[in-house]
């Protein structure tokens, strides 16, 4: 019952707030409503360990698939992470037409929410194609350039309808859709090849890995910084989800036979993210690309098929939604002060704004891996699984970008915060309460994990020792 | 032949004939009823026509009776009462439309066409033979004639000239067809053309060739399909809403039953498969068209040819799930489709420059739940969560993997995509900030058609998570 409140929380709080008439708008109203619901739903998230919940089935042919959601495994910590993150962005925000926005971003909450704990690999499609609208209507409603808005569309729903496919082809060769968690899965046939690709695309799109990735540096730089922070800490890791959970689950031969690919893919991502993150000037790009190189890590990491690169990712994966949403909203906050984004004009904020840049230091410090703070972890948990997997030149590929890192993020921070001030760039106050307390938890989280990782455990050390496959569906179930 | 006409045959076509009588009774009520009245006159009578008919179409259902009425001409059963019921959710759908947003003085006339050719179409979806078949299209096509020239503008009287003209050409070719398939097979009757002997007969397979391009004409198929935009562009928008559903649910009900239950066993992959492939071209060309597209009817009119494209994937391999697919995206399509409609009308009347797409800039500002529901349906229609398009889609691929079309699958999905950025199209028009779109306004609050888009909303939603699919459609003939 949890796992369907948390779902449905939030759609329909966000369909009645955008139903109310705009007559009197009341933001600070709009931001406290998302606000608390966004606070249950982390009460919810905390409280939905391991809860399963089957509402009834959907359909019977031509195959079998029911409303059953769950909240275990891997689900739970991204579903806690969702709940911070979203939090996090509604409070401190302040955008034109808040109220809709909000309900935007309540909605996407709900359909991520959706997407994570669906049980049923036909919710898990509706709810896949469900979650882009909001994401689309605040590109076109309060992006800078409403075409972004297109191409994060067409790109996403192309994957979203290799889904489709994929999952109808599962759900005729198995004859149920109703298998996530599940370990008695084993699809035969010459299908599976087709289907293991039509996933493995629309994961591959979302994530996104280089070449697929072309929509992505818009779409985050067009976002407004609340909605961007929950894109990128939790919508993308949606097809990182879908890798383990689906691809690697039920199909992992075809994933080891791919393996190669994809981790050719992961690398060049990889580097090619850092590279390029080297030299943007607009700030939410640099972090864009700088997301496009850590997850690149991650899709190596899982196609490394190894149980230690695998709970790295796993790590990784919280952690970068850590500090990737933490990143964007203080370079919000940075925006919404300066007006800019641009490095060029942006310099000296830190002097005058000791606690703004207390927050980018952290964030961009977790970002490129320092010791102590939860990106760190995650790097050098997936590094070694991926060395003793055999690995070695993917390895030593993969510590380039992780030196890159450190040279973008100190450029960044560098180019905000040090140097001389800027003459006419307006002088703005330090951070507000309301957007530290937003910070907070994302800050706090950092730590507690950069020092205590074991609090992520998914699941028990017994099945290290198993195989991947298995791993994957007791992260899974 | 002398059959003997009984009590159960009458029964059997009395929702086709209550719609047929309901159209003379609003006649003449229009005549005898005083001025002020006679609008709602006529949309009551023919409402409570139609929701009579409507109830006994379900009940004849429900009684899951498989009965050839009038020595099988007729053949009641699960398949023809769906479609009926899908025909006059149609026809409601349009005279509802019709009456809030038609011209005053023409709305009986209007209703009594609508009406026979509701109950032609009715008649098309139980034909058990092909006299019936055509005696049940022409009923439908005359009156829409008459139908899509009745706005007061060139461009209707261009598209009923044009659907005329054009219509009577492809019923040449299918009672041609017809004439050759009865000369192959010596009997009418659908039931007789499944002879094992007519598999090598050329005449069957004339017979048949022409026959399907009939139907590929009225199902607007591709390369068929050139008449379809200019005349739904032309035509007042809610005969539009109606030619969109109920002829192709018509054409679909005659070629379904003609592809379960009229081909000599064995050659059905061979015969079939040149519609398959105009399916697959239908799927892309429609989609790429809508691209093109500056006239919210005219888009519609290309999306409706894909969707006959996606309703022909789930019939390809003719197995039985796969019918009951069919009937369920048919039954989507009417909702999402009449739904769009009414929204259309109630956005810009029926004026011949309300349906451009310019028309529709910054509509999201001016009447956001207009706008809303428009974006709704037409999301729908490119089969994004959650509604039946959505559901439809996954059951129709999933139907033609299994039936070894896969390859349609595939073209299905790669036609979704670009219809997508067709819908998306209408939607950034909705959405975007321009302030100097040059707009013309219509009553934007017609309590009808409002409720009309409501129910659809619903009903799309509602199928999405309530699938229901009929499962006594099979037999097809008797």
């Amino acid at each position: 019952m949890i796992v369907l409140a948390l779902v449905l929380l939030p759609i329909l709080a966000g369909i009645i707030m955008l139903l109310i008439p705009a007559r009197e708008e009341n933001p600070v109203l709009a931001k406290g409503a998302g606000t608390v619901i966004a606070l249950i739903e982390f009460a919810l998230a905390l409280g939905a360990r391991d809860s399963e919940f089957s509402l009834r089935p959907w359909l019977s042919r031509p195959f079998e698939s029911s409303f059953h959601f769950g909240a275990t495994g891997i689900s739970f910590w991204i579903v806690l992470l969702l709940a911070v993150v979203t939090f996090s962005a509604i409070l401190a925000m302040s955008v034109p037409r808040q109220r809709q926005f909000v309900a935007q971003m309540l909605l996407l909450e709900g359909t991520m929410m959706g997407v994570f704990l669906a049980k049923d690999l036909l919710l898990f499609a509706l709810f896949w194609d469900l979650m882009l609208l909001p994401v689309f209507f605040g590109l076109l409603g309060w992006g800078e350039h409403p075409a972004t808005a297109w191409r994060y569309f067409i790109y996403n729903f192309a994957g979203g309808l290799a889904l489709l496919l994929a999952t109808a082809t599962f759900g005729v060769l198995f004859g149920s859709t109703d298998v996530i968690g599940r370990t008695d899965v084993h699809v035969v046939g010459s299908w599976v090849p087709w289907i293991f690709i039509g996933f493995a695309f629309a994961f591959l799109v979302k994530t996104p890995v280089w070449p697929l990735h072309t929509w992505m540096p818009p779409t985050y730089s067009n976002t407004p910084p609340p909605m961007v922070a929950v894109v990128s800490a939790v919508q993308s890791k949606a097809g990182l989800y879908g890798l383990i959970v689906i691809c690697m689950a039920f199909m992992p031969d075809y994933l080891k036979a791919y393996a190669g690919v994809l981790i050719v893919l992961g690398v060049i991502s990889l580097l090619y993210g850092a590279v390029v993150s080297l030299v943007q000037n607009d700030t939410k790009r640099i972090v864009a690309y700088s997301s496009l190189s850590h997850l690149g890590l991650i899709v190596v990491a899982i196609c490394s098929f190894n149980a230690i690169a695998l709970q790295g990712a796993l790590i990784y994966i919280i952690a970068h939604g850590l500090f990737s949403a933490g990143m964007f909203l203080t370079l919000g906050y940075v925006e919404a002060r300066e007006d800019t984004r641009s490095l060029v004009r942006l310099g000296g904020l830190g002097a005058v704004n000791p606690k703004l840049a207390g927050a980018l230091c952290i964030t961009s410090l977790a970002a490129l891996g320092l010791p102590g703070l939860a990106g760190f972890v995650g790097e050098i948990v997936i590094l070694t699984g991926v060395f003793q997997a055999g690995f070695i030149w993917v390895t030593i590929l993969a510590l380039i970008p992780i030196v890159i890192a450190a040279a973008y993020m100190l450029r960044l921070f560098q180019g905000v915060m040090n140097g001389p001030e800027v003459e006419d760039l307006p002088v703005r106050r330090d951070l507000t309460w309301l957007e530290g307390i937003a910070l907070a938890p994302i800050v706090l989280a950092l730590v507690v994990l950069g020092v205590n990782p074991h609090a992520l455990t998914t699941f028990d050390p017994a099945q290290y020792n198993a195989t991947q496959t298995q791993v994957a569906q007791g992260v899974a179930r | 032949m002398i059959v003997n006409v009984t009590n159960a045959d009458w029964s059997a076509i009395a929702p086709t004939s209550i719609v047929a009588v309901t159209a003379l009774v609003v006649l003449i009520a229009d005549l005898l009823a005083p001025k002020h009245i006679n609008r709602y006159a006529a949309i009551v009578i023919a409402s409570i026509g139609i929701i009579v008919a409507g109830v006994i179409a379900y009940n004849q259902f429900r009684s899951g009776v498989n009965y050839g009425a009038f020595g099988g001409a007729f053949i009641l059963g699960g398949f023809s009462t769906v479609f009926e019921e899908i025909i006059l959710i149609a026809a409601l759908g349009s005279i509802v439309l019709y009456s809030a947003i038609g011209r005053e003085d023409r709305i009986a006339g209007a209703i009594a066409l609508m009406l026979w050719s509701t109950s032609g179409a009715m008649l098309m979806a139980g034909a058990g033979n092909l006299m019936t078949i055509f005696l049940g299209l022409e009923l439908l096509s005359l009156a829409l004639y008459c139908l899509c020239g009745l706005a007061d503008r060139p461009t209707s009287r261009e598209s009923a000239l044009k659907y005329l003209i054009l219509s009577s050409m492809a019923s040449g070719f299918l009672v041609y067809g017809m004439a050759l398939l009865f000369g192959a097979s010596g009997s009418v009757a659908l039931a007789d053309l499944t002879q094992p002997a007519l598999a090598t007969n050329p005449l069957f397979w004339m017979g048949a060739g022409m026959f399907f391009v009939g139907i590929a004409f009225k199902l607007s198929l591709v390369p068929f399909h050139a008449w379809s935009p200019d005349v739904y562009e032309g035509a007042p928008l809610p005969v539009t809403a109606y030619m969109s559903v109920a002829t192709k649910a018509a054409t679909l009900a005659v070629f379904a039953r003609f592809m379960y239950a009229a081909i000599p066993s064995g050659i059905g992959d061979k015969l079939l498969l040149p519609i398959w492939i105009l399916a697959a071209i239908s799927m892309i060309v429609g989609n790429v068209g809508m691209l093109a597209q500056h006239d919210l009817k005219r888009l519609i009119a290309y999306s409706g040819i894909a969707q006959v494209g996606y309703i022909l994937t789930a019939l390809a391999g003719g197995t039985p799930l796969g019918l009951r697919y069919a009937i369920y995206y048919l039954a989507a399509y009417t909702f999402m489709n009449l739904g769009a409609f009414a929204v259309a009308a109630l956005i810009s009347g029926d004026r011949e420059e309300g349906s451009r797409l310019a028309n529709y800039r910054g509509l999201g500002r001016r009447h956001p739940a207009a706008a809303a529901f428009m974006t709704f349906f037409l999301l729908a229609m490119a089969g994004l969560p959650p509604t039946a398009g959505f559901l439809g889609k996954i059951l129709i691929l999933s139907t033609s993997v299994s039936a070894g079309y896969a390859w349609l699958g595939v073209i299905l999905i790669v036609g979704t995509a670009i219809s997508l950025y067709a819908y998306a199209k209408v939607i950034r028009a909705m959405y975007q900030r321009d302030e100097h779109a040059h707009v013309h306004e219509a009553k934007a609050n017609v309590p009808l058609a409002w409720a009309s888009a409501v129910v659809c909303f619903v009903l799309v939603i509602a199928m999405t998570f309530y699938p229901l699919t009929p499962s006594n459609v099979l037999p097809l003939v008797k």
